[in-house]
């Protein structure tokens, strides 16, 4: 393999690796066994290495505590009942045309830009089909195929997967997750999922001006 | 934080990676599949997502009241976007009301449950976690299995609100499979009165009202145009009848209500006086000899059973001989020679409908005032007959049926305290939280309620909340529902209910023209979030607890209903209802008359008691032999009516009116009531004043409610198209007695009496007697969200999931009456005296 | 020039409210133009209210909202309603108004809210009924279809809110989710329009369909054996007692049949630059 790909394929676990931890943060409130993982000191320095503070409690807690504590955080920040935020594109992004809303026309724009690319909805899956968590793991799924596209010396087809996640970046994700991150950090008590919503914003900064900046205008 | 760059990206990837190893990562895939990655050669092609809309029109039914319409769903790509009539239903011809119009509002308000929650602080402290459903059920199921199992499942209470056809089937089933008989309803503060009443005479119930046929109408305590529990099937009849056939409409209610105002007069009357006007009426109608003959027969009026037509009519005519309409005026406040001319009119009308509803029976004696609705039809022959006050037909359908659990029992706390109601055939659902507290007739272990909201719709309520929040009280509550509300801030778990446009079901509610329609409700979209509804949940925890239902889904249920029911299956059983949503033999008869049947009485063990004239089947009511039968008689007999035939009357076997719940009576009209005679309540229907309306001093006031057009009593303030039309309930109160305490129009007043106090403004008005005071009760609510209560903060995506909550512009929420209403019961039907309270109204 | 083609409409159907059928909705299917008998001349869309049909039930309001997706804070349609007299001698009747979708004076041959359009008249356009011939008319952000609708074409619309005040009735109000096409910083004018997207697929108007008393009824004044033909003729409700501030001389196209004279008594005008008045409000 040249250089030059295994760099993009390096490139495209990684953020694989990294869409599916933000997928599995967003989705639901963490188990027992991964708030084991987060607290190992991998991780947290890692996170620290970036300035991003979880917390002197976060380190001391039990797991077991924390993951109590973590999942009522989880369901007051995006749950309900009562004032919440409801993580879904069709409820962050501007929309005209008061077609906002639980299932509103992102909504489905959003399904139908997944389906086109090939997937299904899984059928046990519950939530709605623009939940923040799916387009972690859309992404997550497409920079995997990237990836191993590039191993397989597939270039043509790979950068079809970089294209079609430019695309979702620019015109699905990017308008409305980091002013889902804002409210996030604004709202959150504990620090930890106000550290995850700027390492999301980060991330897609970040992948705006890679991935993104390599998207032509026309795509 | 550190901006991110190459090097530190790769770090935080390979954290990632560790982090999420071992499988400690998301729970579940959202996704499918993989990528459909074009060859090399196609590669190079723009990727553009399908476009094109995906349009459906569903049939269904609609839940918004229990009228339950049919209506077809129009679905765009996978959104509800609107409702609207079927126009293939014989009930409601294609139309909706404001609220099913509204329905869409159900699915997507932004303050909807979505997800199984549970309480993480104290009860009543809004805090929850959320969890999944299978912690939900393994907690409940191990709950309901530890009771079972030490042989006491009737700790498991269950209540409900509005669970009807295939919902209220296939949670009896369950309750029936488990083994719970505690099991709740809420009729005492719907019209259960109105059914007891009816159960004395014509053995069933529920009546409907042929206006396509008639050619009068009076109307008592019913605004038909605006709210009722057939509401669209009867009420665009009844303007039909009135705009294009003229028929006359007299509307007798204490408020200018829309049916009142539309009606060919609005007559006045003070409260609870329904019974004594026509009682009047029947006064009027049998001195003036203005009855029709027809359907004495059928009628008893004295303790007499074998009584000539001839004794009978003198016997009616002497029992309402003191209901002089000069009396009745000075009661009712309804004039004499208005009594007189509608008395006139109705008896003389080739056929009349005699309408009642809550405003009749919610009283002391209300089922009594409704046994008097009885009369005044029966005397003119207008009962169940073509134009008059009809038996209502509904669809029959057959159903699956689970095994019975071997102990199956319940708690005894569902018709009341000891001896307060005679005959609670409905149920006294206002008292089960009083008697939980109580205690002394046993209390629930485990308390689950669904579509039901006791801390809101019961008297007073605040009571009943005070109750739930203590946990010493119920140790274990659960609440299936869509929306945060009243009561369910006082649950363990609260479970995600569907809408019902999300759901299965078979529906069968009556037909306003006597043909029975047989219809589904079938999920518009796919339910939103995690929302479950209840059918499907019961076989999940049967499977749970360790026994199996007769069904695996709703779905499964209304399946093999529509595949057993014979009209509905040979008509292409459930394939042919998905597709047309509702079904009627095409070559029914308009139902009627069904009392004047003849019964072949030759079968075995039929016998023609001497002192009724009943032929019954001995072998069916539990007697020993036929001679214990013959000499214990069928009146005395246990069970006996389960062995109901016919009615000897004049030597022919007629149905006439069979017996049903806890009545026990031959086959006739039961106007001389021995049940009644024997608890000591009037055998014949009478005037019995409300005892404290009497005791009421000079200051005081009576406090009525209503409901308007666009609301129900308790499910719709979430729904922003109705609560932006109806979002504040000001006191109507009339000119004369705002006058009297300074009251002017707008000014803010206090509303006092024992059990509570409220303060509101006034809304003064020619529309209403004087002396009175009513408040709609669907509003005042302290949850149901940012619509309804202005809770939820309209901040994006926080309580405002629907970018038109920034353009809300109410900020008035209503008040809710029944803190002022008492747990009151009528002696009779245990019906909740909703319309008899007191109370003081003063400028605040 | 933009050509548009008149709707291949079923009258009967849309008539009689097909009872059943064809009266199924937003999304429904359209009548096949095979079906559709060929008219002569344009369609002439007009409403009756008959007001002793309609009991206040604001199943109408509700539709209305559902079927446009009107937002909070405004309406397309609403019910007044007033009580009069002195108990017990005591009234009570409601009034359902909307856009008369009005002809205009002799002169201008389009309503104030037109000629009060700065993008009117615009581009030229021709309009094609079922015979084949065809009709021109003027386009404007503000305009008046051949078929007697009184449209706003919200991407030429400049958000000056002109037509807002200079409707007598006070029935338009601004969308507060679409923006003016030609000046985005303004947010669109939006009223009634018959529900045109289903009249122009043979479907009748949302409020029409669901109404209990059958107390709005819609139709072709073109068509002589319509029902709104035959009761505006038999009623003679083309005069001032029964159109709503006829002495505008805005020549409404909403009739109301009221033989008790009840219109005028519950109507409340709208006050000058406000729109109190077109909030449905059950007191």
């Amino acid at each position: 393999m040249d250089t030059a790909r295994k760099d993009l394929a390096d490139k495209a676990r990684a953020r694989m690796q990294v869409y599916g931890l933000l997928a599995a943060i967003f989705r639901a409130a963490p188990t027992q066994a991964l708030v084991r993982m987060l607290k190992a000191p991998g991780f947290t320095e890692t996170l620290d290495a970036m300035d991003l503070s979880l917390g002197a409690a976060f380190h001391q807690a039990p797991p077991e505590d924390l993951a109590q504590e973590l999942s009522v955080e989880f369901t007051k920040l995006f749950i309900g009942p009562g004032s919440h935020l409801s993580p879904h594109e069709s409820i962050f992004a501007n929309v005209e045309g008061g077609e906002g809303g639980l299932w509103g026309e992102r909504t489905v724009a959003v399904k139908k830009f997944i389906e086109t690319a090939g997937f299904t909805y899984e059928q046990n899956f519950t939530g709605l089909p623009d939940h923040v968590s799916v387009a972690f793991e859309f992404m997550q799924k497409l920079a995997a195929a990237e990836a191993d596209l590039l191993s397989g010396g597939e270039t043509e087809r790979a950068d079809w997967c970089r294209r079609v996640q430019g695309k979702f970046l620019a015109e699905h994700m990017v308008n409305w997750i980091p002013r889902l991150c804002d409210a996030v950090i604004d709202k959150a008590e504990l620090p930890f999922y106000a550290a995850m919503a700027k390492l999301a914003k980060n991330v897609l900064e970040f992948e705006q001006q890679t991935i993104g900046g390599e998207v032509p205008e026309t795509v | 934080m550190t901006r991110l760059d190459r090097r530190n990206f790769m770090k935080l990837a390979g954290a990632s990676s560790a982090a999420l190893a071992a499988g400690a990562g998301a729970s579940g895939q959202a996704l499918a599949g993989t990528a459909d990655i074009p060859s090399k050669e196609a590669s190079g092609i723009d990727f553009s997502p399908t476009t094109g809309k995906q349009l459906e029109a569903i049939p269904s039914a609609c839940w918004q009241c229990v009228t339950r319409d049919s209506i077809i769903g129009h679905v765009e790509d996978g959104r509800l976007r609107k409702i609207e009539g079927n126009p293939n239903s014989i009930r409601t011809l294609g139309k909706l009301c404001a609220r099913g119009q509204a329905g869409v509002n159900q699915v997507y308000f932004p303050d909807r449950i979505l997800y199984p929650l549970q309480r993480v602080g104290k009860r009543g402290e809004h805090k929850w976690k959320r969890i999944s459903w299978d912690e939900a059920l393994d907690t409940i199921a191990a709950k309901l299995k530890e009771l079972r199992d030490a042989g006491t499942p009737e700790l498991f209470m269950y209540q409900y609100g509005r669970h009807k056809a295939s919902q209220a089937a296939t949670m009896y089933d369950f309750m029936a499979a488990y083994g719970t008989k505690t099991i709740g309803n809420h009729t005492s503060v719907c019209e259960a009165g109105k059914w007891v009443g009816q159960e004395s005479l014509w053995g069933g119930m529920y009546d409907n009202w042929d206006y396509d046929n008639t050619d009068f109408v009076v109307i008592f305590g019913s605004n038909n145009f605006e709210a009722h529990t057939n509401h669209i099937p009867t009420a665009q009849r009844l303007i039909r009848a009135k705009v294009q056939r003229n028929v006359p409409v007299y509307t007798f209610d204490v408020r200018l209500t829309n049916t009142a105002a539309m009606s060919t007069e609005w007559v006045p009357i003070n409260v609870g006086h329904d019974g004594l006007v026509m009682l009047a009426m029947c006064n009027v109608i049998m001195n003036e000899g203005l009855f029709r003959k027809d359907h004495f027969k059928f009628m008893r009026v004295t303790k007499d059973y074998k009584a000539s037509v001839d004794d009978r009519i003198a016997a009616v005519t002497s029992q309402v001989a003191a209901f002089t309409p000069e009396f009745a005026e000075e009661q009712s406040g309804v004039p004499a020679d208005k009594i007189r001319q509608i008395a006139r009119d109705f008896a003389k009308a080739n056929s009349a409908c005699l309408v009642t509803y809550r405003g009749t029976v919610m009283h002391y004696h209300g089922a009594d005032q409704e046994r008097a609705a009885m009369l005044l039809a029966a005397i003119t022959n207008n009962l169940d007959r073509a134009g008059g006050r009809v038996m209502g037909v509904g669809a029959g359908w057959k159903h699956p049926s689970s095994p019975v659990a071997e102990v199956h029992k319940s708690l005894n706390i569902n018709d009341g305290f000891p001896g307060e109601a005679a005959y609670p055939t409905h149920h006294v659902s206002h008292q089960v939280w009083p008697m939980i507290k109580d205690g002394s007739h046993g209390r629930p272990k485990v308390y689950w309620w669904s579509c039901y909201n006791p801390a809101f719709i019961n008297g007073d309520n605040n009571g009943v909340a005070a109750i739930m929040a203590d946990e010493s009280i119920v140790p274990f509550q659960i609440c299936t529902t869509i929306v945060y509300d009243e009561s369910s801030q006082y649950a363990d778990i609260i479970l995600p209910d569907v809408t019902y446009l999300e759901r299965w079901d078979w529906e069968d509610m009556v037909s306003a023209n006597q043909i029975a329609e047989f219809y589904i409700r079938q999920p518009l979209v796919k339910p939103l979030g995690e929302a479950r509804c209840q059918g499907d949940v019961w076989p999940e925890l049967a499977k749970r607890i360790g026994f199996e239902l007769a069904y695996s889904s709703k779905e499964d249920f209304v399946r093999q209903s529509c595949e057993m029911t014979p009209g509905v299956k040979g008509a292409g059983g459930f394939e042919y209802m998905k597709k047309h949503g509702v079904w009627h033999d095409p070559n029914a008869k308009p139902n009627y008359g069904f009392y004047e049947a003849t019964v072949d009485t030759s079968g075995d063990g039929v016998i023609l008691d001497d002192e009724t004239g009943v032929y019954w089947n001995w072998k069916k009511s539990g007697a020993k032999d036929e001679a214990e039968a013959k000499s214990v008689g069928y009146l005395k007999t246990p069970g006996a009516k389960k062995g109901y035939v016919a009615q000897d009357i004049d030597g022919t076997a007629y149905l006439a009116y069979p017996p049903n719940t806890k009545f026990v009576k031959a086959g006739y009209l039961d106007f001389y009531s021995d049940n009644f005679a024997e608890k000591g309540l009037p055998a014949f229907p009478t005037y019995t004043p409300i005892p404290e309306h009497t005791k009421k001093a000079d200051d005081e006031l009576i406090l009525t409610t209503y409901k308007t057009a666009v609301h129900t009593h308790s499910r719709t303030t979430h729904c922003k198209w109705l609560s932006e039309i109806k979002h504040d309930n000001p006191a109507w109160i009339n000119s004369k007695t705002a006058a009297e305490r300074g009251i002017k129009d707008g000014d803010a007043i206090k509303v006092t009496n024992g059990t509570g106090e409220i303060a509101t403004t006034a809304y003064v008005t020619e529309g209403i007697i004087p002396g009175i005071i009513a408040i709609s009760h669907s509003l005042g609510r302290q949850q149901s969200g940012v619509y309804g209560s202005g809770k939820a903060s309209p901040t994006p995506g926080g309580g405002a999931a629907d970018p038109d909550a920034k353009n809300k512009w109410w900020d008035k929420h209503g008040v809710h009456p029944n803190v002022l209403m008492a747990n009151w019961s009528d002696p009779i039907s245990g019906t909740m005296r909703w319309m008899d309270n007191v109370v003081r109204v003063a400028k605040a | 020039m933009t050509e548009t083609k008149a709707p291949m409409v079923n009258r009967r159907d849309v008539l009689t409210g097909a009872g059943g059928a064809a009266a199924v909705g937003a999304v429904a299917v359209a009548v096949p133009a095979s079906e559709a008998k060929a008219a002569a001349k344009a369609p002439r869309w007009a409403m009756v209210m008959d007001l002793r049909a309609c009991i206040g039930c604001r199943a109408c309001t509700v539709a209305c909202k559902a079927e446009n997706d009107v937002s909070l804070g405004r309406f397309r349609t609403v019910v007044q309603e007033k009580t009069w007299g002195t108990f017990p001698e005591t009234k009570k009747r409601f009034l359902p108004i909307m856009c008369n979708h009005c002809a205009g004076n002799e002169k201008d041959k389009v309503p104030p809210c037109v000629t009060a359009c700065p993008e009117y008249p615009g581009e030229r356009r021709k309009w094609t009924i079922p015979s084949g011939e065809k009709i021109r008319y003027r386009h404007g952000a503000t305009y008046k279809r051949p078929d007697g609708l009184i449209l706003i074409d919200k991407e030429l619309c400049i958000g000056c809110g002109k037509c807002l005040d200079a409707c007598p009735y006070g029935v338009r109000s601004f969308d507060p989710f679409v923006k003016a096409g030609k000046d985005p910083t303004e947010q669109a004018a939006d009223k009634c329009d018959m529900c045109a997207h289903r009249v122009d697929n043979g479907v009748e108007p949302a409020c029409v369909n669901t109404c209990q008393g059958r107390a709005r009824i819609f139709g072709d004044l073109n068509d002589p054996e319509s029902e709104v033909s035959m009761l505006v003729k038999e009623h003679n409700l083309a005069t001032p007692d029964y159109v709503l501030l006829h002495e505008e001389g805005t020549n409404p196209h909403v009739f109301y049949l009221d033989p008790d004279g009840v219109m005028k008594t519950v109507y409340k005008q709208r006050e000058k630059g406000k729109l109190d008045h077109y909030v449905d409000q059950i007191p």
